[in-house]
């Protein structure tokens, strides 16, 4: 118990340094003294006992723009960690990916209608943009876990199959729209690309309490997924309702990782790279697993985020090419060490 | 009363059914082998006795009970399976092992002394306890398939299922799996083990189920069941049998 308290202390200990120095960082730096006495000036308390020694502007820049981005990063970056770590599991793959069940090309189908056919004349707002995604994501995932039974029972590798070629559908889809309506076709392009630039406090509060969710769940299942990944017949003999774990699982990483592709647009890898690195340092067992996958996605996407800001600043590139930059050789060299769990 | 007892049972995955009407009865501390060619029904009489599948018709019985009057959780007391594949993720051997005791502690609770100490004694038994620190992921086929046995010895269940235990072993660990299934058997385990290799089953098994195209051929210990006449009619070869000069078991010899 003294060890789980110490390992989640430390944890929070390295989220919060990371954040208070990414947000100290960009174009305007900001000292970290500064950011320190904003954000204490704004709890309870403690606020009428600090002089304010920073200018307004700073205070600005701080609360509007870069702790809602940080914090965002945070949540997206730990919600499509846990989202490959339950996807992983629950397909027993180890390159199944949040996106692999047609959560990024339903996601992307919903944006681009929002952007291309809706928003464009005044219905709705931009603000509207996450839920058209999520609800993309949401349709996909129900379609996807649908086709991929077999007599009633979900199998991994048809539920994999059914997601590649919804995926590859979808897409096509998503390109004739494009084709068919240029003029808005950079748009879409960047969202595509997936990005956390000019997020606000809403697209915190509308992602995080499902990736809070879904962390809850899946330390929950966590032993019913250790158990899980023994296979279906040996894990229905320890107790273990399979087609039910298997179920929640998806479900539970499908509404995570829409949720995520919702706020940020399709941003690769992180979810993908992350529980596979994490699994060959700290092991296959699920509560180890989800908790050090949490943190680690986590810190990995507010530095990719705050390199997209800072390192050709002022332009700023979308956040998914820097993890696929890194993500990408990964990928080779997982393929390259024959990452296979079958006996 | 039968330690396990069906009654009748017949199972289909689709149209053709692959347990035809299937009778038979299982006594607690014997050591069982189910042969036949493939495709008799062997691994579905598994699943059928694991309740992994329920039997269109007929009914499996436990300790006088049906198997589907038995929880999950229940059943995971009573009942181990050895499928025929498994999955290796980079669990330490230890605790691949421990997953055998997952249904003897609650979601949020962690594996007991006791848990640990009957987590030990089981590799000990398989001879894996000094591998207990490494990953099942790098070992070797034959160790692997002593690990899976851990596990379901740490089950401490009083029936044990398995589905070609033998498969792809070397002799060495052909014979030591036999051997620990038969001792399992001693102690007072209803030892079930689909075999393939005739002579592994005439050799450690008291008694044999031999099944083609889903009935029950045959029955009774090895001495009765393999003659050259039963194999010709099951297995379609013509093989000559022979008589161990130590045991008199008998031993299949093409």
């Amino acid at each position: 118990m003294r060890r789980v308290l110490r390992r989640v202390g430390g944890a929070l200990f390295l989220l919060f340094t990371a954040a208070v120095v990414a947000t100290a960082l960009g174009s305007v730096n900001i000292p970290l003294a500064h950011v320190l006495g904003i954000l204490a000036a704004r709890l309870p308390g403690l606020g009428e006992l600090i002089e304010p020694g920073w200018s307004p502007a700073h205070e600005v820049i701080v609360l509007r723009v870069r702790l809602p981005r940080v914090l965002l990063a945070l949540v997206v970056g730990g919600g499509l960690s846990v989202a490959g770590v339950l996807f992983q599991g629950s397909l027993r793959n180890p390159l199944a990916d949040p996106y692999v069940i047609g959560v990024s090309a339903g996601a992307s189908l919903g944006a681009a209608v929002g952007l291309l056919l809706v928003i464009p004349r005044g219905i709705v707002g931009y603000g509207f943009l996450p839920l058209f995604a999520f609800a993309g994501a949401v349709l996909a995932t129900l379609a996807v876990s649908r086709l991929g039974q077999r007599r009633g029972r979900l199998e991994p590798t048809s539920v994999l199959l059914a997601g590649v070629a919804l995926g590859a559908f979808l897409t096509a889809v998503v390109s004739l729209l494009m084709v068919l309506r240029i003029e808005n076709l950079q748009d879409v392009y960047l969202w595509l690309m997936g990005s956390l630039s000019g997020r606000t406090w809403s697209h915190v509060s509308m992602a995080a309490p499902y990736v809070f969710l879904g962390l809850a769940l899946a330390l929950w299942l966590a032993k019913d997924l250790n158990v899980y990944l023994l296979g279906e017949e040996a894990a229905h003999s320890l107790g273990i309702d399979v087609q039910r774990v298997q179920r929640l699982v998806l479900l539970i990483g499908s509404l995570m990782a829409a949720a995520c592709v919702a706020v940020s647009g399709v941003i690769g890898f992180v979810g993908l790279m992350v529980p596979h690195a994490l699994r060959l340092i700290v092991g296959a067992e699920h509560r180890r697993l989800v908790f050090h996958s949490l943190w680690a996605g986590a810190v990995f996407l507010l530095l990719a985020d705050t390199l997209a800001r800072t390192v050709f600043s002022p332009l700023e590139i979308p956040v998914g090419i820097i993890t696929a930059f890194v993500g990408g050789p990964f990928f080779i060299y997982l393929l390259k060490r024959g990452s296979d769990f079958h006996g | 009363m039968a330690k396990l007892h069906l009654a009748e049972v017949t199972y289909a995955y689709s149209e053709e059914p692959v347990v035809r009407a299937l009778t038979l009865s299982l006594e607690s501390g014997r050591f069982y082998g189910v042969v036949g060619p493939n495709g008799a029904g062997k691994s579905t009489l598994l699943k059928l006795m694991d309740g992994y599948i329920r039997p269109q018709q007929g009914v499996v019985y436990l300790n006088g009970r049906d198997l589907r009057s038995y929880s999950l959780a229940q059943l995971a007391r009573e009942i181990a399976l050895i499928p025929q594949t498994s999955y290796y993720f980079p669990f330490t051997v230890e605790e691949m092992v421990l997953l055998g005791r997952t249904p003897f502690y609650s979601r949020w609770g962690a594996p007991s002394a006791r848990d640990r100490r009957i987590a030990q004694a089981s590799m000990e038994i398989t001879g894996v306890a000094q591998l207990a620190g490494r990953l099942v992921s790098d070992l070797s086929g034959g160790e692997r398939q002593r690990v899976t046995l851990a596990r379901a010895f740490a089950q401490e269940t009083k029936v044990l299922l398995l589905d070609e235990p033998t498969n792809h072993l070397d002799l060495e660990h052909q014979i030591s799996t036999c051997r620990l299934l038969k001792e399992r058997s001693r102690q007072g385990v209803t030892v079930v083990a689909v075999l393939h290799d005739l002579n592994l089953a005439a050799s450690f098994c008291d008694h044999i189920f031999v099944l083609d195209q889903g009935r029950l051929v045959q029955e009774g210990q090895p001495g009765e069941v393999f003659t050259p006449e039963l194999i010709a009619q099951v297995f379609r070869v013509e093989v000559p049998t022979l008589r161990h000069p130590l045991t008199g078991r008998p031993i299949i010899a093409p």
